[in-house]
């Protein structure tokens, strides 16, 4: 027998800041929307474990702490909150969305109106020689072990890439008292000043530009040495990382460690919005694909996303857009409040201002688009299915003209991870090759399961 | 500089038939859709297979076997001419029975069409084991299935490495491919055919129409059929199991990189290649009932491709008699007939002897169905 | 290795856990990849289809790298299962396929 599907009103994906958001919104006009997420705490990754911190402010910084409130309010509010949860199906038609969900080992459909997408951002997969060994992580992995349970490496690490996320770990370490080794930045010294004077956007964004040079500064006065526009990054090492060797001034480096923590920025979780066939465009500054929205974040139809899943904007930029989501929610379903109209300005307004600065973030952290190419032909590109930059050349020159096809003749995100760690290095690397823009490459088909299933699971028990 | 052939469609029929072509000298242009076609070619399950073929056509059934005996060489030709392993296996394969009425039925076809015709008498070999017999073939049967019938001549490939390898075979005998260049518009001029794409035009003196449900909009454009519609199937893929040592069914088979592939739902869902909630637990149902091990195996990847059929099932291989020097090879069964593709029919292309050569398979018997 | 920072005053309740068949106590705020990269490290976490050595890159659901076998069931997702009373964790350090 298979089971009916579960009706929701509103159902929101994610249990981050926008999620979080959208649904006391929604719980304080009298909805009592259904909200899945992975983990087992609300907060998602930027307020991971916030609800019983692990870490003190100290190291952790004001940052971390301002999601509290938002924890508290969430927490306290009406809400048919499921932890724990994996949307791994989901397909839209006339009535809403279809979702397929996998809570305690069972298998739930559930038929929701309105849909939220708030599935927030994931580290950026930017393959190098070696990012596949293991003492390889990336830093938002890292930070997700001090969140989690106050984890720091036992020794030095070195910290490379490039974002903010790069600084803030390195001085969230120094702050526990065990600060990097080295730090290996992307973004060349110069560019710092020539963003600084973009003095428009400086304006808006002088908040983060304040925070990276006083943890910067801190760092250098404990005596972290960081070279800033390096050009290359190698990982060595049999069974685990031994020693990296980068590319500064003309010159390669040689360092022994035995763990490296990368970052080179983070991009939306694409696989609910691909999988349900969404329109996606490439966001060039960005320098990712990113969702189709209009002004009501609505990417389809009954379908909106609220978040960094929709583009990268931070943290309280999803707080705003998850309470737009709501709203447009509401107003969709009939609940046109005057009272509500009055916020959607302000909101909109505030957004556009957090857009505009974190637009200097990306002036500033931008990577080079022809990075894969300077990559030695051994260099994984999946690392699921083991598939080499140079393996991917080949199979171009014979004829695989798209990611699709690259895919069918190499393998290259066939894997468990379904392409996430690969998809826009495989668009990024066709588009050099065929001279064809991200947008006209394309990217793969994405097909259930987004998330780990078994048979057993997906069966229908009698 | 002018081309001998164009060929419309870059899947693995015009793949194949170019491929035979340019082997034979002959220069080749293949004109093929962008990377979110519909593409069959893609989303096969990857079978050699003769059991099941021409039940109401024994030539096809023929074909198939030939092809099928065939395929050997034509693997190891390939993998020479490009280092590419198809991973190709014939050590036979079962087409499963899940209760007694189809177990009876399916013996009353094959007995049917064994004695159709004396080269089938002859050469098409087969058995129907029960699910005892069948242990050694398929180790940890479940116990619900009622048995299958077993042939010496059904295998299984790679079918993405088959479409790699005839690209790069293609490429490295001068057949030149175009991505993303859609054709609108085929026509014949003094000299051969003119193909209008948004990327220009391509000249040749004689063209193959290898486009499958492409066909339905350019097929009439030169006097040839249009008959084919698409009947979808789902696929799900497991990740990576041990190697089973079972052979290869419809139902379920273990690719040699270790993953299962599930699936042989036939569905008519229009242009959809979707997959469905239904659906794909069903087929979780059934890969769980064929071998129970498998309740434990993470699911990786699914996805819906869409068959191309004839009215009759069967292949079309048409000449064009009001646009001669026109062709349109459409067909289901793409990867099994490939070694025949490259082959036989590239050779009565070439000649110019299809319709002679294959009367069964031209477009006549759905225009008589029409009058 | 990781390291539980010292100055981190929060009490926290433990668990009692067994990997690798051997008892470990450990917070409960942790998931079972978290614990394994404190309790041992990433260094022989697991070992991929190809042979190659691996270990957990994105501890957030996306990367697949932190596959592992738990009460039984292999290849399981250790950054997304809390660690839990009496759990039985084994990593996947021979075997040559898993996903």
């Amino acid at each position: 027998m298979k089971p009916d599907a579960l009706a929701a009103e509103i159902v929101i994906i994610g249990a981050g800041p926008a999620g979080m958001a959208a649904a006391v919104r929604l719980a304080s006009a009298g909805r009592r929307p259904v909200v899945f997420d992975m983990n087992a705490t609300p907060g998602g990754q930027i307020y991971r474990q916030l609800s019983a911190p692990q870490v003190s402010d100290t190291v952790m910084g004001k940052d971390y702490m301002r999601g509290r409130e938002l924890i508290e309010a969430f927490t306290h509010a009406d809400i048919d909150y499921r932890p724990g949860s994996r949307v791994w199906w989901a397909d839209n038609n006339t009535s809403g969305t279809t979702l397929g969900v996998l809570e305690k080992g069972q298998t739930q459909h559930w038929q929701a109106r309105q849909l939220i997408l708030a599935g927030g951002a994931m580290e950026r997969g930017w393959p190098f020689r070696g990012w596949q060994l293991p003492g390889v992580m990336n830093a938002g992995a890292a930070q997700i072990l001090l969140k989690q349970g106050a984890l720091i490496p036992s020794s030095p690490p070195v910290l490379a890439g490039s974002g903010p996320l790069l600084y803030l770990l390195a001085w969230q370490y120094l702050r526990a008292g065990t600060p990097p080794s080295l730090i290996l930045d992307v973004a060349p010294a110069k560019r710092y000043g020539e963003v600084i004077r973009q003095s428009r956007r400086a304006w808006f964004g002088r908040s983060y530009l304040l925070k990276g040079a006083r943890m910067i500064a801190a760092l250098r006065r404990a005596g972290v040495p960081i070279h800033q526009g390096i050009t290359a990054l190698e990982a060595y090492g049999d069974e685990a990382v031994e020693s990296i060797r980068y590319h500064h001034r003309g010159q390669w480096k040689t360092h022994s460690t035995e763990l490296l923590l990368t970052h080179f920025g983070v991009t939306p979780e694409p696989q609910l919005a691909r999988s349900l066939g969404l329109e996606h465009v490439w966001h060039a500054s960005q320098q990712s694909f990113v969702p189709q929205r209009d002004d009501s974040l609505a990417a389809g139809t009954n379908v909106w996303i609220a978040g960094d899943g929709g583009g990268i904007g931070g943290a309280i930029n999803a707080e705003r857009e998850g309470q737009l989501a709501a709203l447009a929610v509401l107003g969709k379903i009939g609940e046109v409040d005057p009272a509500w109209q009055q916020e959607m300005p302000a909101l909109l307004k505030a957004r556009r201002r957090d857009l505009e600065a974190r637009s200097l973030l990306e002036s500033l952290f931008r990577l080079p688009e022809d990075w894969l190419d300077g990559q030695p032909e051994d260099t994984l590109v999946c690392r699921c299915e083991s598939v080499s930059r140079g393996e991917l050349d080949l199979a171009i020159a014979q004829g695989g003209a798209g990611p699709n096809q690259l895919k069918a003749f190499t393998r290259c995100g066939m894997g468990p991870c379904q392409g996430r760690q690969c998809g826009e290095s495989v668009t990024r690397l066709l588009a050099q090759r065929l001279d064809w823009t991200p947008e006209a490459v394309g990217y793969y088909h994405i097909r259930p399961p987004v998330h780990s299933i078994t048979l057993g699971e997906l069966a229908t028990k009698e | 500089m002018r081309r001998d052939f164009l060929i419309v469609g870059g899947g693995v029929v015009g793949m194949a038939v170019a491929y035979g072509l340019a082997r034979a000298g002959l220069s080749v242009t293949v004109l093929d859709e962008s990377d979110d076609a519909l593409r069959a070619s893609r989303g096969n399950a990857g079978l050699v297979w003769v059991q099941g073929k021409g039940l109401g056509m024994p030539r096809y059934a023929e074909l198939s076997l030939e092809a099928a005996k065939a395929w050997t060489d034509f693997a190891k030709e390939l993998t020479e001419r490009t280092g590419i392993d198809l991973e190709y296996e014939q050590q036979g394969g079962v087409d499963l029975c899940f209760d007694a009425g189809e177990a009876r039925t399916r013996q009353k076809e094959y007995t049917t069409l064994q004695n159709a015709s004396p080269f089938l008498t002859q050469e098409f070999r087969w058995e129907y084991l029960d699910r005892k017999a069948l242990m050694p073939y398929l180790p940890g049967l479940g116990e619900t299935v009622q048995g299958g019938t077993w042939s010496p001549h059904d295998g299984q490939c790679n079918p993405l490495y088959l479409l790699r390898a005839l690209y790069a075979a293609c490429h490295s005998l001068g057949v030149e491919t175009h991505p993303a260049s859609p054709v609108e518009r085929l026509e014949a001029t003094s000299s051969g055919f003119r193909a209008t794409t948004p990327q220009g035009h391509f000249d040749a003196e004689r063209v193959i129409l290898a486009a499958g449900l492409g066909a339905r909009k350019l097929a009439p454009m030169l006097g040839l059929s249009d008959a084919v519609h698409p009947v979808r199937g789902q696929i799900l893929v497991t990740e990576r199991r041990p190697p089973g040592a079972r052979l290869p069914t419809p139902q379920i088979r273990q690719t040699a990189t270790g993953g299962y592939l599930i699936g042989d739902t036939h569905e008519d869902s229009g242009l959809d290649k979707g997959v469905t909630l239904a659906m794909m637990q069903s087929l979780a149902e059934k890969a769980v009932r064929i071998y129970p091990d498998l309740d434990a195996a993470r699911l990786v990847r699914s996805w819906g491709a869409l068959r191309v059929m004839t009215p009759d099932g069967n292949p079309l291989y048409e000449a064009s008699t009001s646009h001669p020097g026109a062709y349109n090879i459409n067909c289901h069964s793409g990867i099994t007939l490939a070694a025949f593709h490259a082959g036989g029919l590239s050779d009565a292309i070439r000649d110019d002897r299809l319709v002679q050569t294959y009367p069964q398979f031209s477009g006549a018997r759905f225009h008589v169905q029409a009058t | 290795m990781f390291k539980r920072l010292d100055a981190s005053s929060t009490s926290v309740r433990h668990v009692q856990i067994w990997l690798d068949g051997e008892p470990h106590s450990v917070p409960d705020t942790l998931t079972v990849a978290a614990a394994v990269l404190q309790l041992r490290g990433w260094q022989g976490y697991r070992r991929h289809v190809d042979g190659s050595p691996r270990a957990p890159l994105c501890m957030m659901g996306a990367c697949q790298e932190c596959l592992i076998t738990i009460d039984g069931r292999a290849n399981r997702q250790g950054c997304l299962e809390p660690v839990v009373e009496g759990m039985r964790i084994e990593r996947q350090g021979g075997g040559s396929h898993e996903a």
